[in-house]
């Protein structure tokens, strides 16, 4: 916040108390200059507004996160100091108050003013250390508000970016191709592939708005994704998923994986003829859930820098939807394990889903 | 035995696609195909099927509106139902309904196939029940389940507990492993245990139970371990403690 805020607010409220302190004294038939009454009270809060702003530039934050033992051992001696510093200042400039005791020295003056004022003064100093509490308060629901906002746009533009996966030159044309040369050799084999990408739209179209998932919902949809890339590469790469027991209900958030994959197939594994591995594991470490995936398609070197096509976006998506989720609780690397070895880990805090699943499930007859 | 089946769907191709898909099944016939709810159930009452292949949307009323206008006076067998739809949401109702399987659109020849093989193993045991007279009814299994409705990879199975080989638990989940296809699900191993057939399953670890029909044999392992073999080959982790169990169904059998 801007000084001239401080200042200004608070010469306005010293400018009211003098006002009122000039009609209390008229009251009583007793005179005092108006004008020293504003000095008085304007200089005083002149001061405050000053020591307030001084206090929120350096120690803002610090006010506004202090506990309780903090408050006592440190912002307590300071409101003191403070409060005495401020009446220091002030008696200084009034050298010829108190009215009527012409012969005091500086000391018994300060003396006299702060018998006085200390309580008042601490009252001031606690009243903005109050407010700068609220407005530390109000800030932080501010940004969990855009926070939240911004979470459900992000989430929008991953489900649209999931359906252009699935509706781009990339994926769906390919696919459809795929069927389409199946379906003069191999009826069968066109007809499962029809029949994954129907499951594939509509588990998509099922998830909605959700935003975070059980992992072994996101591991069935991965499941059926690599069914599909599985038909269109062939047998020349080998898929391998491991997924700790302990860790099926753990929260991901939704389609966090899949784009991943498609990454390590468009810019690895398809660069291969055979012998491709790709490795997808999730375990556990400590209080984090760990995601990995591994493929040994062509290494980073190889690849145009990010940005230059469609691989940049995605990762931006995904690096910006665990940022607003997860904060600086997380990380996300892609590294080069060994050459051609690319390797991409996400370590999130460990979250259980709370809320049993709806299940299909049933039994009978 | 040659089985009558009508198919009912809206849409001409679908059920182009059955009748081309049904010619590779020589059992069945069809005997007529009705493009609305009211077309159908005359169809039904006319030919009295064995096998109805039934759209859930259709003009007028839907596929359980059919179903419920067939039962009500009725004085014949009602058909086996197998639905096709491209709905999911109706899957619980279809199997409290009994009806054979629930086709999501697209499926595949495979699927269609397995549901026809189902369908043919029930209605040959009906009429099976039906010849011997006032004979043991077919409840008489008792109250274990024959079978599980659950979702997979975008399915929705029916699947009958004698397909499945073995299940293994993962925590709060079980593993179901079948011939072909794994499925993961929700439940507890002793849940699980209180539902099947303790003559055609059984726990042989904490976290294991298999079919005793695929069962090959018991094998010490050098360690003094046990373990169970199935007919493929899979190799399953047994305790010391079902081992008195298993010795003792295997010297019956």
């Amino acid at each position: 916040m801007h000084p001239a805020i401080f200042v200004s607010a608070s010469v306005l409220l010293g400018i009211l108390f003098a006002l009122q302190e000039w009609m209390s004294v008229r009251l009583w038939s007793y005179h005092i200059g108006i004008r020293l009454l504003l000095e008085a009270w304007g200089l005083q809060y002149f001061l405050w507004g000053v020591l307030c702003w001084l206090l929120w530039r350096w120690l803002g934050p610090r006010i506004q996160q202090a506990k309780a033992f903090c408050i006592i051992t440190r912002v307590l001696p300071l409101s003191i100091v403070i409060s005495i510093a401020e009446e220091m200042i002030w008696v200084s400039c009034f050298p010829h108050l108190p009215l009527n005791r012409p012969h005091l020295t500086y000391w018994h003056r300060l003396a006299f003013q702060l018998d006085a004022e200390l309580i008042d003064n601490m009252v001031i100093f606690w009243c903005a250390f109050a407010l700068f509490r609220g407005v530390g308060y109000y800030q932080k629901f501010r940004e969990k508000e855009d926070a939240a906002a911004q979470l459900s746009v992000q989430l929008a533009h991953a489900q649209i970016a999931t359906l252009r996966m699935q509706l781009n030159p990339h994926f769906l044309f390919n696919t459809l191709n795929s069927i389409s040369s199946l379906m003069r050799i191999d009826v069968a084999a066109a007809d499962t592939m029809l029949e994954q990408l129907g499951s594939l739209l509509r588990i998509t179209l099922e998830r909605g708005q959700v935003q975070f998932i059980r992992l072994n919902d996101e591991m069935e949809f991965v499941e059926m994704y690599l069914a599909m890339q599985e038909r269109r590469f062939a047998g020349r790469v080998r898929q391998q998923l491991s997924v700790h027991p302990e860790l099926h209900d753990a929260l991901v958030p939704a389609m966090i994986l899949q784009p991943l994959i498609e990454n390590a197939y468009t810019h690895g594994l398809s660069k291969l003829d055979s012998d491709g591995l790709l490795v997808i594991e999730a375990t556990r470490r400590d209080k984090c859930l760990m995601l990995s995936i591994l493929n040994n398609g062509a290494g980073l070197n190889s690849n145009p820098p990010k940005g230059s096509d469609g691989q940049g976006v995605g990762l931006a998506n995904i690096r910006s939807r665990l940022r607003l989720h997860y904060g600086d609780q997380h990380t996300f690397d892609i590294r080069e394990v060994t050459q051609d070895q690319v390797e991409v880990t996400i370590t999130l805090p460990l979250q259980f889903s709370a809320s049993p699943t709806e299940k299909l499930t049933r039994f009978g007859e | 035995m040659m089985i009558h089946a009508i198919v009912a769907d809206d849409e001409v191709l679908a059920r182009q696609k059955l009748r081309q898909l049904l010619r590779d099944e020589p059992e069945i016939e069809i005997v007529g195909e009705g493009a609305s709810a009211s077309e159908t159930i005359d169809l039904v009452r006319a030919t009295r099927p064995e096998l109805l292949f039934l759209d859930i949307r259709m003009p007028g009323m839907d596929g359980f509106d059919i179903i419920g206008e067939l039962s009500v006076g009725s004085d014949f067998a009602m058909p086996r139902i197998i639905f096709t739809t491209a709905y999911d949401c109706y899957a619980l109702r279809a199997f409290e309904i009994h009806a054979v399987d629930y086709l999501l659109k697209p499926f595949t020849s495979e699927r269609l196939h397995s549901a026809v093989q189902r369908a043919r193993e029930q209605i040959s045991a009906t009429k099976q029940n039906l010849g011997r007279s006032n004979g043991r009814s077919s409840q008489d299994a008792s109250s274990y389940t024959t079978r599980i409705v659950f979702k997979s990879r975008g399915r929705i199975l029916f699947l009958p507990v004698s397909d499945i080989r073995w299940i293994g638990a993962e925590e709060n989940y079980v593993r179901i492993c079948t011939e072909a296809d794994k499925h993961l699900l929700r439940e507890t191993m002793s849940h699980l245990e209180e539902k099947l057939d303790p003559q055609m399953f059984l726990r042989v670890h904490r976290s294991a139970i298999v079919n005793l029909q695929y069962l090959k044999e018991v094998r010490t392992e050098p360690s003094g371990e046990f373990t169970v073999v199935l007919v493929n080959g899979q190799k399953v982790a047994m305790s010391r403690s079902y081992h008195a169990r298993i010795s003792e169904w295997l010297a019956r059998g």
